[in-house]
């Protein structure tokens, strides 16, 4: 399996590792988002922004801790969907926390939560971002 | 506080969702290329704000629910569109949470 990102241009003007994904609603219908591809994180994590468009109620408060500390969260019950190789999609179903203050996080976190299940490979001078399973393996070649 | 259940991976084989999400991601694309030619001056103009994007259009509000109201009342049939939040100011980003 390979899901691929890419590197994308944010408002500060750094690219960082992004993979574009669906999150479903309180409507069932999917939500087109962004997840910044975070290997130092341990769960996925919404951002504010994305919370206000899913329309789903919290089932918990949630427990999450960054560089200025405790962060305002919430726990709520979602899917997830990715695009592997070949157009195909790929779910992952569960709970999942989101920040509610929208200067906590400016774009969703995928966190190793999800990034656990794949060799990650997030590489900004090949212009690279991808998930790899099953199948799909990487190869690190020594100098020629 | 609530523990956090463990995620559940599974492959989506339903080939009528796969069409959709096929065209979904076709409306997104055209969404997204619209949004990165116009990027720097949204970013520039737009700090503190939310912002969405359907229909190849922008939209900007206070709110996450304002903003996806909006995109979803002009543009219905626009499953592609997204909303975002640009900071209030440039400053170096760590993320892990």
């Amino acid at each position: 399996m390979r899901i691929d990102g890419r590197w994308t241009l944010f408002d500060d003007g750094a690219s960082r590792p992004v993979i574009w994904g669906e999150i479903r609603t309180g409507d069932g219908s999917w939500l087109k988002a962004p997840f910044l591809v975070d290997t130092g994180a341990d769960r996925t994590v919404f951002s504010a922004a994305t919370l206000g468009g899913l329309g789903l109620a919290p089932i918990a408060e949630a427990g999450i801790s960054g560089l200025g500390g405790k962060t305002k969260s919430v726990l709520i019950e979602t899917q997830i969907r990715l695009t592997r190789e070949g157009q195909a999609k790929v779910l992952f179903r569960g709970q999942f926390a989101s920040v509610t203050e929208p200067e906590a996080l400016d774009i969703n976190v995928l966190g190793r939560d999800i990034t656990g299940l794949f060799a990650v490979i997030v590489d900004q001078p090949d212009g690279l971002v991808s998930l790899l399973a099953q199948q799909h393996r990487y190869k690190i070649s020594p100098p020629d | 506080m609530v523990r956090q259940s463990a995620i559940v991976m599974e492959e989506v084989t339903d080939p009528g969702e796969l069409n959709k999400a096929r065209v979904q991601d076709e409306r997104f694309e055209r969404n997204f290329a619209w949004f990165q030619a116009h990027a720097k001056e949204i970013f520039a103009q737009n700090r503190g704000k939310y912002i969405g994007i359907a229909g190849q259009r922008l939209f900007i509000a206070d709110t996450p629910d304002e903003v996806f109201a909006e995109t979803k009342r002009a543009y219905p049939e626009d499953d592609g569109r997204f909303i975002h939040y640009i900071p209030k100011e440039k400053l170096a980003r760590i993320y892990a949470n």
